[in-house]
């Protein structure tokens, strides 16, 4: 996977949160929508370029190719739309993709370069005044799909165990959770009895088909949710992954919690293998 | 290692030209082959020794102590590092600057920042006729006044000026709140120069030279 950081600015948080929403929209999975993406934190004016408030966004995708398609077509819907929203690379890298290396053709010849302190920036004239952009931001490589089952005795008791865990989980830096809310109902298995389909629904987590098919849950587990972790190294999603198993855990068998687990198809599914006992600072069986 | 410095010992009669005193033309060489430096490429043209003293090493940060406006061509085609003048300057100041940034605390004569393509020039003082002619990119400050015929067939580039004695190619686009300034004034506050302590969000924006595109634009800022 590859993965890369975008800084947004604008006249305040609500319009820096605007401008973020809609570029870190429809993009849960890079199965279907091509990147995952989300809000890795809120920055003070001291950690932005131009001394206003913001967000940085992480954005990853299975190639370099894809990376930058998406994240030119996200800036120039997204960012160059959004009123006062400027954005500026996030991170340091050799690897350099275009922010607004090509969006500034959008200025139709009025487009006017700055190279400040070795960065270049375009300054695009739009309706609400100027867009500022960096011409470049760091791209490196990530790792996606990191993740962990929350079963619980009931579904509204597995959400609000999720929902500490995600809350806790936000404060670890380098890494997003993509999915609405940080958490997915619908984890799935590899394959299908449909040929065309390469991915579906997990039916050894799913409760309603405890009789039907070879289970993973006990008969008292009503509901699962899965909380999936994207990030820019394997200890920062270790990390996230601790925090939130513990804040989940913290709700305990009282709480509905019964269970913790992993979908980890066989091993098979990247290089990558976040086994739960090792993050915990436990000794495998 | 310190500074590259020419602390000018005289003032001569003539123009002295500069433009072989910038980083990428003094890299390598030891004072002794800098004091050796023909200040022009004339026959019998006078050393750089005749003029200066010449003390420090790092050539990637230049100095000029004692300076007069005399000084014709400094930081003349630089590519990079800093130029930094303790007092006025000559005429072309910068000029054909590729890169790097001069800082002038005193005034510049005319022409600063001829043909200018890349790069950064502040002067703390006034500037001369035919400020930023011709110039092709970067960026020229100017905190005191300026000559007559500012931005004289500019192409692009941006001027930061405090008054406006503007001529009828350069035309008024209004009031402006720019978010780059916000990137430009910071990095402007480790300069040694007046402009490091500009708070000013809003300016008025020129654009210019209609005659050359109109694509260049000066900025008057308030300080």
């Amino acid at each position: 996977m590859r993965g890369t950081r975008v800084l947004i600015t604008a006249q305040n948080l609500k319009w820096a949160y605007h401008a973020a929403n809609a570029m870190t929209g429809f993009a849960t999975s890079v199965i279907g929508c091509g990147v995952e993406a989300g809000i890795e934190r809120e920055l003070t004016p001291d950690e932005t370029p131009d001394g206003r408030s913001g967000v940085s966004i992480l954005m990853f995708a299975m190639g370099s190719k894809v990376l930058m398609q998406q994240l030119e077509t996200r800036m120039g819907q997204c960012i160059l739309t959004c009123p006062t929203a400027a954005a500026f690379s996030g991170m340091e890298s050799e690897d350099q993709i275009s922010l607004g290396k090509h969006l500034r053709y959008f200025g139709d010849g009025y487009q006017i370069s700055k190279l400040i302190s070795g960065t270049r920036y375009w300054r695009i004239p739009v309706m609400d005044g100027e867009f500022l952009v960096q011409e470049t931001t760091g791209m490196v490589r990530a790792i996606g799909g990191g993740n962990f089952l929350v079963l619980g005795q009931s579904q509204s008791q597995a959400l609000a165990a999720c929902e500490a865990a995600i809350e806790a989980m936000r404060k670890v830096p380098n890494v997003i959770m993509p999915f609405p809310g940080g958490v997915v109902r619908s984890g799935s298995k590899v394959g299908s009895k449909y040929p065309k389909m390469f991915a579906s629904t997990n039916d050894a987590f799913c409760p309603t088909l405890k009789g039907l098919v070879n289970t993973e849950l006990d008969y008292d587990i009503e509901s699962v949710m899965e909380i999936v972790i994207d990030g820019l190294n394997f200890d920062d999603i270790a990390k996230a992954m601790k925090v939130g198993i513990e804040a989940a855990c913290k709700l305990g068998t009282a709480g509905g919690i019964k269970r913790i687990s992993a979908g980890n198809y066989g091993g098979k599914l990247g290089p990558h293998h976040f086994k739960l006992h090792e993050i915990l600072g436990e000794k495998t069986s | 290692m310190t500074a590259l410095t020419f602390t000018q010992k005289t003032n001569p009669a003539f123009k002295l030209d500069c433009s072989r005193l910038t980083p990428n033309e003094l890299i390598g060489l030891s004072n002794e082959k800098i004091k050796n430096i023909s200040l022009t490429n004339s026959k019998n043209s006078p050393k750089v020794s005749d003029f200066f003293e010449v003390s420090g090493e790092n050539t990637e940060i230049i100095i000029f102590k004692n300076p007069s406006l005399q000084l014709n061509y400094i930081g003349h085609k630089m590519r990079h590092g800093s130029i930094m003048i303790e007092g006025d300057c000559g005429d072309f100041l910068g000029a054909s600057m590729q890169g790097g940034s001069i800082v002038c605390q005193g005034n510049a004569g005319d022409r600063v920042g001829d043909c200018m393509r890349r790069g950064l020039i502040l002067v703390d003082g006034n500037a001369g006729d035919y400020c930023g002619s011709r110039m092709i990119a970067g960026t020229i400050g100017i905190y005191g006044k300026v000559g007559n015929y500012v931005g004289f067939s500019m192409k692009r580039g941006t001027l930061l000026l405090t008054q406006t004695p503007l001529h009828a190619t350069i035309q008024d686009c209004g009031m402006h709140t720019l978010p780059f300034l916000a990137l430009l004034f910071r990095a402007f506050k480790p300069l040694p120069s007046l402009f490091s302590n500009i708070q000013a969000k809003r300016v008025q924006r020129f654009a210019g030279d209609l005659a050359c595109g109109g694509n260049g634009e000066i900025l008057i800022i308030s300080p």
